[in-house]
């Protein structure tokens, strides 16, 4: 079998080498030609993420091939030092299981995450256009999506969010079936706060609020999130109105108790309410959570979530490459059949 | 082919059904997995249903509600009909899953207690009392649907309470997706069941009266889920509680239209 991959990824090089030798997606096409001649491969693709460059071929002699792909990358990005420590390399089987890897996501800095698979679309699409790919690489780029959607749809590899922003979204999506139709109010402008808000707003969120004591900032990221601002001393009679509550304010007390949330629960006819206290010290007494139609998380429990979804993740990896093995098997018996 | 052999069958498929969703869950997997296999094991699961109560309705040549196990069989195959019917219109996910192991339970004890007993003296047959009663069974099938939903929506409520949700708070819908299509369901059944009881009053007037329990039992029935779907029309209560009325409602229905028809006895 005549497949080779050389590359580097987050593993392998600090993302100053890695932004080196990125392609533009822009120029990929172009770039994938140039690299059949520089390395003589007969068939050529590349991968080119923030987190990684790889370049795919199919050559008479892979391990010339692989050192002219090596030089082709410094050539092409005009690298004057040697790069090679920070490479790897796979020739034949282990190629087609480092691509069903990467595809699955489960080589990915993010463990399971699936932006991976529309990237090597994007690239697959890129090297076809440009007439640099055959049989061989058609074949495998092509059981490299089947293998990747099959794997995501019978085992929990993105399952559960393995970020706190994401938690919450999560959280807010298993509690209203449609986050179009409710209305989210942060409460101070912080990293984290912004973050969330901009997470629930990926997510369609319907209308944001902001304020903060800072009223300039507070209208800074209204703006950025298509929201609008409400002044510091407005937000207890704006708070009936909101569905999803994100908090992370320097007060040094609790500033939504049980005695302030109780009126204005009522006001919410039994709609329910989604607290997100990210403020140290917290924002929101505890006991909020005990209400009713009340659903309250701090910044443990929703780093807690993350960790534990991390875990499970982590867990399913076997189970993912055992899938992936007998895919292998299947991929490698047709290319020694097709002498390839 | 008899009936009895057919809800056997029916139950194996409900059975079916329940483990292929036990093995979803506990694989962890997104809610679209094996969806289709499952409600097409329900599906085959309720047209033999359909096909014991039709054998059973040509055996005594009219609707099959004349004893307490027609009864079971024919609330099980309506809450089967009602998850056919908003399972795929709300895609609600899971929703089978809680639905089927509900269904064998009210089937199995069905087949297995003595409750499948001929009457001596077969009441005098009448379309206006078969309908009403018809109409009755199929609002009880609303209803423990909305049992259902109530119970699921409990379940993703303590999840979500517990500030350390497991796998089932991705299976299951956002509570208040829940807590929409269980207002909903309960008010659809508490329709057809005033629908049943008028036609009920009307089929009495003309084939004579009904054995007090049962007018009694229907009265209770009628006034407690009246009161649930009021307290929800007035906002006096949702979500949680008015999860945990239906659930007690539906249970207290079939507990007490047992202790009903055996008074009527």
């Amino acid at each position: 079998m005549n497949l080779v991959v050389v590359g580097l990824n987050h593993r392998s090089a600090p993302v100053g080498v890695r932004e080196r030798l990125a392609f533009p997606k822009a120029s990929l096409g172009e770039a994938t030609c140039m690299l059949l001649g520089a390395a003589q491969l007969k068939e050529a693709a590349i991968i080119s993420t923030c987190n990684r460059v790889e370049l795919y071929g199919l050559a008479a002699d892979t391990a010339a091939a692989a050192t002219g792909m090596r030089r082709y990358l410094h050539d092409y990005h005009k690298v004057a030092g040697s790069l090679d420590p920070h490479f790897y390399e796979f020739r034949g089987r282990d190629c087609i299981t480092h691509l069903f890897e990467v595809g699955a996501g489960l080589d990915s800095m993010v463990l399971g995450e699936t932006e991976i698979l529309g990237q090597i679309k994007d690239a697959y699409a890129a090297a076809q256009q440009a007439g640099a790919t055959g049989p061989a690489l058609n074949r495998l780029f092509q059981k490299s999506f089947a293998a990747a959607k099959h794997i995501r749809s019978h085992t929990a590899i993105t399952q559960g969010s393995t970020s706190v922003a994401n938690v919450a979204v999560e959280l807010a999506e298993h509690i209203f079936r449609d986050l179009r139709a409710s209305t989210v109010m942060v409460i101070g402008t912080g990293a984290m706060s912004e973050a969330t808000a901009k997470a629930l707003r990926s997510r369609g969120a319907g209308t944001i609020l902001v304020c903060g004591r800072d009223r300039e900032r507070a209208a800074a990221l209204a703006s950025q999130l298509g929201g609008q601002p409400i002044h510091y001393d407005d937000w207890p009679a704006e708070f009936h109105k909101v569905d999803i509550v994100i908090s992370a304010t320097a007060a040094p007390h609790p500033i939504v108790t049980p005695v302030k949330l109780g009126p204005l629960m009522k006001l919410r006819h039994h709609r329910p309410l989604f607290l997100i206290d990210i403020g140290v010290p917290r924002d929101i007494d505890q006991a909020c959570g005990d209400m009713e139609n009340v659903f309250l998380y701090n910044m443990d429990n929703l780093q807690q979530i993350a960790q534990e979804n991390l875990a499970a993740r982590e867990r399913e990896i076997t189970v993912c490459r055992t899938m992936i093995a007998e895919r292998v098997d299947t991929l490698a018996k047709w290319f020694e059949e097709h002498s390839l | 082919m008899n009936e009895r052999f057919c809800l056997w069958l029916a139950v194996g498929f409900y059975v079916t059904a329940s483990a292929l969703t036990a093995r979803r869950l506990q694989r962890g997997l997104a809610a679209g997995t094996l969806h289709h296999v499952n409600v097409a094991v329900v599906v085959a699961g309720f047209l033999l249903h359909t096909l014991a109560l039709v054998l059973r309705g040509q055996h005594l040549h009219r609707c099959p509600v004349t004893n307490l196990f027609e009864v079971q069989v024919f609330i099980a195959w309506s809450a089967i009909l009602f998850y056919l019917l908003i399972g795929p219109s709300y895609r609600v996910s899971f929703l089978g899953a809680f639905t089927a192991p509900l269904v064998v339970a009210v089937l199995v004890t069905a087949l297995l207690a003595p409750i499948d007993i001929v009457a001596k003296a077969p009441k005098k047959h009448s379309a206006w009392v078969e309908t009403h009663a018809a109409i009755g069974i199929v609002a009880c099938g609303a209803l423990a649907l909305a049992c259902v939903v109530g119970l699921m929506y409990l379940v993703q409520e303590r999840q979500l309470k517990s500030r350390r949700p497991g796998r089932l708070l991705l299976l299951l819908p956002a509570v208040d997706q829940l807590d929409v299509i269980g207002f909903r369901l309960l008010a659809v059944g508490f329709a057809l069941l005033t629908i049943g009881m008028v036609g009920g009053v009307v089929a009495h007037r003309i084939v004579g009266a009904c054995p007090w329990p049962k007018t009694a039992w229907t009265l209770v029935v009628w006034c407690l889920y009246g009161a649930l779907l009021g307290g929800r029309v007035m906002d006096v209560w949702g979500g949680r509680k008015a999860a945990l009325g239906v659930i007690v409602a539906f249970i207290f229905t079939l507990a007490s239209y047992w202790g009903a028809t055996w008074l009527a006895k």
